[in-house]
């Protein structure tokens, strides 16, 4: 009967399904994080205005060059095969044998990376025009106006996309067990030889699966919710004196917000 | 007077039209001048080539006895002089009140956080928006946030501020807040640039009213001169129109 082995599988081997859980989340955390921030790095670059020096727009000519390329290239090509490239690859061309948890977050960081240089490319151009004069008006350079002031309009505006490739993320791991990364479709898969039953391993690991995305889901729209702030401010009563500390008023008064 | 920014023969093109033909004037510290014109004469297109947000294509732009427009000048350094008001406000819609104020001070003028909300709140009492510090800009009346922008131009403490058409993004009963605080400013012996619609303002607060006309100042003068004595046919023909 399938429930009776469905709950012994579970008291049996819940911690093959824990341990395995733990890597499939670790990898696609940190992959998401380091892949966002390739992203910001990457979408910053590719909006730098051209130069009018001759010397600093042909190295951004090149530069740029050298990014699309990566983004197209692992955006073209599945993950299951750049795992397969990249870890033996590795191997072979430059004998390097790679940590297996390393290049679980290195394949998932660097493929995050493409796709989100996209978003946050996309995410910089819907910024306001306004927003850059504004930022240039009163002295900021390029750089002072992309971290100052859009970049985290961008981060706000691009978070739910992130959230996105969070998800996806979580579910895509599982092709790392091609180079044997202990994730939890691996270790699904090891149940299944110790067992010798596919489908109620597999059940239990797809409800780890949608455990997993549905609470980053919840926690990624708290972030947003947080990042918000309040949704009304309040007026600051007249003939105030503390003016010399407005930064006590103004604590005083968001945290009732 | 001390001259602040002089233009000379300032020209700018975009692509094979030219916007803005030899433009030559001068404005002086404490002075308040105001350039009127029709639609696409180029008022905007000057402000923005007089801040370097535009580069001209030819002339120079003296600031205190330095032509700012060969390569040596620090560009950022001489934008943080000039304060700029937009017609659609352009603040910083990541910031509250305060914080707009101060960020241009602390990460450009490297001031500290308390110094910086110390001009800050003094500037926003200037335009009456000290007690709404802790709103973010979307949570503002146009009004309100054009006198935010005002704020934050004039917390960086520049030697003239430029305003493009700072009321013509709002509703009419908001409109006079805004003119009054630039009244106040004015008075306040602060030097300014305005391109504006409202003549009322030019004539009443201006020093001297520059009439551009299709990229060219076609007439200058004082505001008596320009309003009830206009010298030249299409400073006419625009008064008519508009008046
Ligand atoms: N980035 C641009 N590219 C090409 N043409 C431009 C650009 N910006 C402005 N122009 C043109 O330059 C001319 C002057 O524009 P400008 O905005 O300076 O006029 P304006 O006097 O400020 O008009 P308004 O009163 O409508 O604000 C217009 O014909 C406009 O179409
Ligand atoms: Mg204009």
């Amino acid at each position: 009967m399938t429930w009776s082995w469905f709950f012994k599988i579970i008291e049996e081997y819940w911690p093959m399904f824990l341990r395995g859980a733990g890597v499939t989340l670790l990898i696609s955390i940190i992959g998401t994080v380091i892949g966002a921030i390739i992203g910001l790095i990457i979408g910053t670059i590719r909006t730098i205005p051209p130069s009018d020096n001759g010397f600093k727009r042909f190295w951004l000519k090149i530069v740029n060059f050298i990014l699309t390329v990566y983004v197209e290239v692992f955006r073209g090509t599945p993950m299951i095969v750049q795992s397969m490239v990249i870890y033996y690859g590795s191997l072979m061309l430059f004998n390097i044998n790679m940590d297996k948890m390393f290049a679980g977050i290195f394949i998932v960081s660097i493929n995050t990376g493409a796709y989100t240089a996209e978003i946050v490319r996309g995410g910089i151009i819907s910024v306001d025009k306004g927003q850059f004069e504004a930022a240039h008006a009163i002295g900021m350079n390029h750089a002072k106006t992309m971290l100052y002031v859009v970049l985290p309009q961008v981060v706000r505006n691009i978070l739910p996309a992130i959230g996105n490739e969070f998800v996806i993320n979580i579910k895509d791991t599982s092709v790392l067990n091609v180079i044997s990364v202990t994730e939890l479709y691996y270790q699904t898969s090891s149940i299944t030889g110790n067992v010798f039953r596919f489908f109620e391993p597999f059940l239990i690991a797809s409800v780890i699966y949608l455990i997993m995305t549905l609470t980053v889901t919840r926690i990624l729209r708290l972030i947003e919710k947080k990042m918000d702030g309040p949704e009304n401010f309040n007026v600051i009563p007249g003939n105030q004196m503390q003016v010399a500390r407005p930064d006590h008023v103004a604590n005083k008064i968001g945290k009732r917000g | 007077m001390e001259d602040i920014i002089e233009v000379q023969h300032l020209s700018k093109f975009f692509g094979e039209n030219e916007i803005l033909k030899d433009i030559n004037f001068t404005v002086k510290k404490g002075e308040v001048v105001c350039i009127i014109g029709s639609s696409g004469s180029g008022k905007s297109t000057l402000l923005r080539c007089i801040n370097l947000l535009e580069k001209p294509n030819g002339g120079k732009i003296i600031y205190h006895g330095k032509n700012i427009l060969d390569n040596k000048h620090d560009v950022y350094e001489y934008r943080t002089k000039l304060g700029m008001v937009f017609q659609q406000f352009n603040l910083f819609n990541n910031y509250n009140v305060l914080e707009n104020c101060t960020i241009g001070q602390i990460k450009v003028l490297n001031r500290s956080k308390e110094e910086a909300e110390e001009v800050a709140m003094k500037f926003l009492k200037v335009v009456g928006m000290d007690q709404y510090i802790n709103a973010k800009p979307n949570q503002l009346s146009g009004g309100q946030k054009q006198r935010v922008a005002i704020a934050r131009a004039l917390s960086m403490e520049p030697d003239v501020l430029m305003f493009d058409e700072p009321t013509s993004a709002l509703d009419p009963e908001m409109v006079g807040e805004v003119l009054s605080v630039m009244q106040d400013l004015a008075k306040s012996g602060l030097t300014m640039l305005v391109v504006t619609h409202e003549m009322g303002f030019a004539s009443e607060v201006a020093d001297r009213v520059v009439f551009m006309d299709k990229g060219v100042i076609a007439e200058e003068g004082s505001p008596e001169e320009i309003f009830n004595n206009p010298k030249e046919e299409r400073t006419r023909e625009f008064l008519r129109r508009i008046l």
